[in-house]
């Protein structure tokens, strides 16, 4: 039975990607406000975890169960499991040609209000945010006319899912590796913009191979994904000792 | 007999010497136009029957100013083609049908055309080169009889910018029934002339629609045009592009909305002279028993040193089960030159669908953003004129008209 303190609650979780299956048996537990680091290596199932929960058509879940908020969260269409709150950030997210970003984000954003009973905002109020949060992440103004991702560099395509996030303010966000092509400065965004979700009590789960960022990000719990399935829980000293030896000696460390 | 009756009857006989246009005739074969008749309908005593709608000033077309642009040097004649004289003024310069692969259309057009418009737009005076503002038209076309054949001419002097806004969109409230329009425009740009050319054909759903556009484009000359069309029991959009001069330009690009109707963009380009571009880009988007044709034929003449050419169509199949043919064809006679052309169809994309509904948007509200950015992005690819698109796009025509056709695709999908 879910618990007031669990905001998601995962149990078994086994999943296919096609014919393939590649999430064995994943459970896991992360409270409103906590963060969750998942590391593993390379085909681990990080990212399939992320788009399974976020309800991607290709991602079939076969078996398990996931509570949202006591909520049935498999029983959700992507959409609806959006306005609930959850918030994934892609890994590499995708271009949308011709729409602009301002326009995008407007619509996504009056989506999820009418879902919490909020009035829309109009232009010129969510202009008004999306430049104070594009100034805060570093992101130019001008991308905010600019084509959703479209020839955006990898760093810019990561800030624009930050403003994303800052701007939807969900419950739960799965950052899949948003460090990867950010600069210091972008890093340094990330952090920041973590620490003032989750003070208002945005839960995170965050996969990542540095063990800088996650330092950074003083995560509640650490997992690490062995071919599809959760091989260690720990705290930060998880983290470090993953950085020091990589996965395949973490994997031995278990196994012996 | 005066000399105007003499020549529209000439021009029938002539039609019905040659015959229609054969069902297997290569340019027509997926998607045969009705028959002669449908295109002739004009009773023994030669009134051509009126429809529902409350007459309006002009011959069908009015023109409209566009917001405070400038309106430039604009000469504008309502012509009458069954008048002599007006009929010459009218009819002065333009080519005899031929017996090309659309020529019945075109002496169809001649037998039955009773009036016309035609256009100079001229250099502002005392002003040359970059200093020319642009001048912007708005032309609005409402079909006055159940069969008509309109025509526009269409000239663009030396050295002159021209933004024009061409619609055709049935009104309901006005006329019901369903008409038969044979429209020819001829656009005659002159040397180093710019003409920008947003067309927008909505028929209503029992309409024939047939609408050829011939343009000749003298040296440095540059035309774009922008069509947007839904279909209707049958639509043909023929575009002919004759880059007559050195380094004309020549960019199309058609958006082809059809649920269950029929639709048919023919764009024939010939590259006469060297140096000369031409880019046709088409995106059909289909559902239902829809018929959509995108046709893209451009030859490249010899001698045509340096000439460029581009062709790309696509086509997106939304629900149902459509019929969509699209036919790149290029015919090349000449050595010296670059040409490209490809056809696809596919779906729409799933990973921008998945990331717009992780975001909180519904299907069909992630359906239509995508759909409009696809178009948007089509349109920009070939108007260069970011005001002119952002202008139209802040109106909400484009979305609603997407809006419009997805919710119909899904009604079609579901019934």
């Amino acid at each position: 039975m879910n618990t007031p303190s669990t905001l998601l609650q995962v149990r078994n979780l086994r999943v296919d990607v096609g014919e393939r299956n590649v999430l064995k048996s994943v459970s896991l537990d992360v409270a409103p406000g906590a963060l969750v680091v998942l590391m593993g290596a390379n085909g681990s199932g990080k990212s399939t975890l992320g788009l399974a929960l976020a309800g991607h058509p290709s991602y079939r879940v076969v078996s398990g169960q996931a509570q949202f908020d006591g909520q049935d969260l498999l029983a959700m269409n992507a959409q609806e499991r959006a306005r609930a709150g959850l918030f994934l950030s892609f890994q590499v997210p995708p271009d949308i040609p011709g729409v602009k970003n301002n326009l995008f984000i407007r619509s996504a954003l009056n989506a999820v209000r009418e879902a919490r009973g909020q009035v829309p905002l109009d232009a010129f109020d969510f202009l008004a945010s999306a430049r104070t949060a594009a100034q805060q992440l570093g992101l130019p103004e001008a991308m905010l006319g600019r084509p959703v991702n479209e020839g955006f560099s990898g760093g810019e395509r990561k800030r624009n899912e930050l403003l994303q996030l800052a701007l939807l303010q969900p419950r739960l966000a799965l950052l899949d590796e948003i460090d990867s092509g950010m600069d210091v400065d972008g890093v340094r965004a990330v952090v920041q913009l973590v620490q003032n979700l989750r003070a208002q009590g945005t839960a995170f789960v965050v996969v990542s191979h540095y063990l800088q960022l996650i330092e950074s990000l003083e995560p509640d719990t650490v997992l690490r994904l062995d071919q599809g399935c959760i091989a260690e829980s720990g705290d930060l000293e998880l983290a470090r000792r993953i950085a020091r030896t990589g996965y395949a000696h973490a994997a031995e460390a278990v196994g012996a | 007999m005066d000399t105007a009756r003499a020549d529209a009857l000439a021009a029938r006989d002539h039609l019905h010497q040659q015959g229609w246009i054969a069902p297997r005739n290569e340019s027509f074969r997926h998607l045969p136009p009705p028959g002669m008749e449908s295109w002739l309908q004009v009773p023994a005593d030669g009134t051509v029957p009126g429809c529902d709608a409350p007459p309006l000033a002009g011959a069908g077309w009015t023109l409209h100013p566009v917001g405070n642009a400038p309106q430039g040097s604009v000469q504008a004649r309502w012509l009458d083609a069954q008048d002599p004289a007006q009929r010459d003024e009218l009819f002065a310069g333009l080519p005899l049908p031929g017996d090309g692969d659309a020529a019945p259309f075109a002496w169809a057009h001649r037998a039955l055309c009773r009036q016309g418009l035609r256009l100079r737009v001229q250099a502002t005076p005392g002003k040359t080169g970059p200093d020319q503002s642009t001048v912007w038209l708005q032309l609005r076309h409402q079909p006055r009889a159940e069969a008509e054949a309109p025509l526009l001419v269409l000239e663009v002097d030396d050295g002159v910018r021209c933004v024009l806004i061409e619609t055709h969109e049935r009104e309901a409230a006005q006329c019901g029934r369903g008409v038969a329009q044979n429209l020819h425009a001829h656009i005659r740009l002159g040397t180093g002339a710019t003409l920008q050319h947003l067309r927008i054909a909505v028929p209503g759903a029992q309409d024939r629609m047939a609408h050829h556009v011939h343009a000749r484009l003298a040296p440095h000359a540059r035309y774009e045009q922008a069509l947007i069309a839904t279909g209707s029991i049958y639509h043909l959009q023929r575009t002919t592009l004759d880059l007559q001069g050195h380094h004309a330009e020549a960019h199309t690009a058609g958006l082809l909305l059809a649920a269950g109707s029929a639709l048919e963009q023919q764009v024939h380009t010939v590259h006469h002279a060297g140096y000369t571009t031409s880019q046709v880009e088409t995106l059909a988007l289909a559902s239902g028993n829809a018929r959509v044709v995108a046709n893209a034929h451009t030859r490249i003449a010899q001698g045509a040193d340096e000439a460029t050419v581009r062709q790309r169509l696509t086509g997106i199949p939304l629900a149902g089960q459509p019929r969509l043919v699209l036919r790149p064809h290029l015919e090349i006679l000449h050595d010296k030159v670059q040409a490209t052309h490809g056809a696809t169809w596919g779906a729409l994309p799933e990973d921008a669908l998945f990331y717009a509904r992780q975001r909180g948007l519904d299907d069909a509200s992630a359906r239509a953003l995508i759909v409009q950015g696809m178009a948007q992005a089509l349109l920009a690819r070939c108007i260069d004129h970011p005001e002119l698109l952002a202008t139209w796009q802040d109106s909400g025509w484009l979305a609603g008209t997407i809006a419009r056709h997805l919710a119909t695709s899904q009604e079609v999908h579901h019934g």
